[in-house]
């Protein structure tokens, strides 16, 4: 057909013709096919259905290399519709290969890129020392980005181990930022 | 030139871009998403930063998080690759204000190049051919079917913000356009938040023919030659060459100058595309701009010796091009495949997965441009393109021999992972296509079951 224009996009393929949102028992079928081909023995699986999701839990095989598994997307996943999302999670509790802990370790990650600040205003106090106990949802930090000042909260409660950032260092996607021991009613 | 550049996309360009800046010096910093941790770009550049998730809404395209990076890593410039944020105006400002130079036209001409149809506008005045269509969007459906009614049947309607192939509906007759509007209005404001439909007669068959420019900051403005991009399903391309079968040099030539006084007329710098339609008289017909390097960019440097990303860098940095266009001579014939992790059988659906299995093919004149290695993930959250097979050869008939061989060797295996290799080995030999008159629509046809050449059902476009 003509009038057509080049196609270097950044959505995935076009793909089938449009099917609408995948629905439980899509997702189920590739949650199969997803499991079926991990080499790893799945822990856990949550399937979910609006803004579609697929979750895999399994146990840390060795720390080196974590595997992201790729979930194959239903439908179109284009930019302005409804992102059908598909996600596998990594293992929640990544265990070092020398002498693990005997109880894992909550990490405050940074959910963007930028500047971290570990007290509210320079000269006062920071949100957290090493050594504090702190509930969930408690600050720890702020992440600035193009001027945007972010909170960052902890979901865990427990207490702070470690500080593994200065303060005014950028960090990017992920870094740690807080580390706590938690303490034992959270999930 | 510039000390360090960080390159703003994934996957084969990501790759290529920081290919280009090694032999030039630079040293190279890559973002990426989690998907993308253990991409080669990750692992080839000299510095990686984690800018996100996997979507790409939350990473590639997440401007905040890679100005970030780049503030980060300070680098002096970025290259935003194809796709994700080379083409937006915001992002290019954003870098200006950051003191970063963003490699690619400037803000203004990327924003007045951003819509197409005002684009038409300016082409026209530039004096090169224009189909009949609007100049603006039509505002209502009333201004659209007296708008209709001029540029005559069948017409395309296409999004003034869009690109890609995507967004753009065909119209057969006066009683289809008012369903057609509201659905090419609506799939606009949700890919490209911009609803502006315009209008533009329907050629068909048609060949699409682009023109390389190339343009710098000391008066440069050049033309490396035409691409065939004929090949083509639902306006995705799969197989590009250059030159092409249906131009010859006084077409070349007339192709080169319209392009030129088109990227002169709006100002253009840096690597930019002219796309044009020709028809069957071949007449061509000026369709957009394209203000960023390109997929299949490879055919234009096999025929021309010409680094193209390294042009890039080098027009960026404000150096003149490192030739003129008297330096240019189009020599042999260049072919590029596309390999997509798709399944033709099932309508080119994408086929994420691991790859088990990734030989690449080798020997002479044979380029082999891709990020994946055994042991690559194909993430489901990207476009599915994981390599690109390019082959040169002194004539067509020997390239499209060797690009046989080539993907004859080629090897991608992987649990539930389709290519379209096969596909495109048993295109190249076909005989409409060995030929050279294939069109647009060549793929709609049941080319595959008749190699007699028989006449093609009248395709049903699919948008």
């Amino acid at each position: 057909m003509s009038g057509v224009t080049t196609p270097e996009n950044d959505a995935p393929g076009t793909g089938a013709a449009a099917e609408g949102p995948p629905t439980v028992a899509d997702l189920r079928a590739e949650a199969v096919l997803l499991v079926a081909a991990l080499p790893v023995s799945v822990r856990r699986v949550r399937v979910a259905s609006g803004s579609a999701v697929v979750e895999v839990d399994w146990a840390p095989v060795d720390v080196a290399a974590v595997p992201v598994a790729a979930v194959p997307v239903m439908g179109p996943a284009v930019g302005g519709t409804v992102p059908a999302i598909v996600t596998a999670a990594v293992p929640s509790t990544a265990v070092p290969s020398t002498a693990a802990p005997a109880v894992a370790r909550h990490r405050v990650t940074a959910p963007l890129v930028g500047t971290v600040y570990r007290r509210p205003a320079p000269g006062e106090p920071p949100f957290v020392d090493v050594g504090d106990v702190v509930e969930p949802g408690r600050q720890v930090a702020i992440v600035e980005a193009m001027k945007l000042m972010n909170e960052i909260t902890t979901e865990h409660g427990g207490t702070v181990v470690a500080i593994p950032v200065e303060d005014g260092e950028m960090v990017e996607y992920g870094q740690v930022l807080v580390e706590l021991d938690p303490t034992g009613n959270e999930g | 030139m510039f000390a360090k550049v960080l390159v703003a996309n994934r996957g084969e360009i990501a790759v290529r871009v920081i290919r280009a800046c090694r032999e030039l010096g630079v040293r190279t910093v890559a973002v990426y998403s989690t998907a993308d941790a253990s991409s080669r770009a990750v692992q080839l550049a000299d510095e990686a930063v984690h800018i996100g998730p996997a979507p790409a809404k939350q990473s590639y395209l997440h401007i905040p998080n890679v100005i970030g990076a780049a503030v980060k890593t300070g680098v002096d410039a970025i290259h935003p690759g194809y796709g994700f944020l080379s083409e937006d105006p915001y992002f290019a400002a954003i870098c200006a204000e950051h003191g970063i130079t963003f490699i690619g036209p400037p803000p203004e001409v990327m924003e007045a190049l951003g819509d197409k149809a005002t684009v038409r506008g300016l082409m026209g005045a530039a004096g090169l051919p224009l189909l009949p269509g609007t100049t603006t969007a039509p505002a209502s459906l009333d201004e659209a079917v007296a708008a209709a009614d001029e540029v005559g049947f069948p017409l395309l309607l296409k999004a003034s913000a869009g690109g890609g192939g995507r967004g753009i509906a065909i119209v057969r007759s006066r009683g289809d356009l008012p369903a057609a509007f509201r659905a090419v209005r609506a799939q606009a404001r949700s890919l490209f938040n911009d609803p502006s439909v315009y209008l533009e007669r329907f050629l068909e068959p048609a060949r699409h023919i682009e023109v390389q420019v190339m343009c710098d900051d000391h008066g440069g403005v050049t033309h490396l030659g035409e691409r065939d991009c004929s090949v083509q399903r639902r306006n995705q391309k799969l197989l590009e060459e250059s030159p092409s079968p249906a131009v010859d040099a006084g077409l070349r030539a007339e192709l080169g100058a319209a392009a030129v006084r088109g990227a002169r007329a709006v100002g253009y710098r840096g690597a930019g595309t002219m796309e044009f339609l020709l028809d069957t008289e071949n007449r061509f017909w000026f369709m957009e701009m394209n203000c960023r390097i390109q997929v299949e960019h490879p055919v234009t440097e096999m025929v021309t010796a010409i680094d193209l990303v390294a042009e890039q860098l080098r027009v960026a940095a404000g150096e003149p091009l490192s030739f003129t266009q008297d330096d240019i001579g189009i020599r042999g014939h260049a072919v590029e495949c596309r390999i997509n992790a798709e399944d033709p059988e099932r309508g080119f659906a994408p086929t994420p997965g691991v790859l088990t299995a990734f030989d690449a093919p080798g020997g002479p004149w044979v380029r082999f441009d891709s990020h994946c290695v055994a042991g690559s993930v194909v993430p489901p959250h990207y476009d599915s393109l994981i390599a690109k097979v390019i082959v040169w050869a002194p004539d067509r008939d020997a390239a499209l021999n060797r690009m046989h061989r080539a993907l004859g060797e080629l090897r991608v295996e992987g649990a539930g992972l389709h290519t379209t290799t096969a596909f495109q080995r048993e295109l190249v030999v076909h005989p409409a296509f060995r030929r050279g008159g294939v069109t647009t629509d060549f793929l709609q046809t049941d080319w595959r079951e008749g190699a007699t050449g028989a006449a093609p059902d009248t395709a049903q476009l699919t948008v």
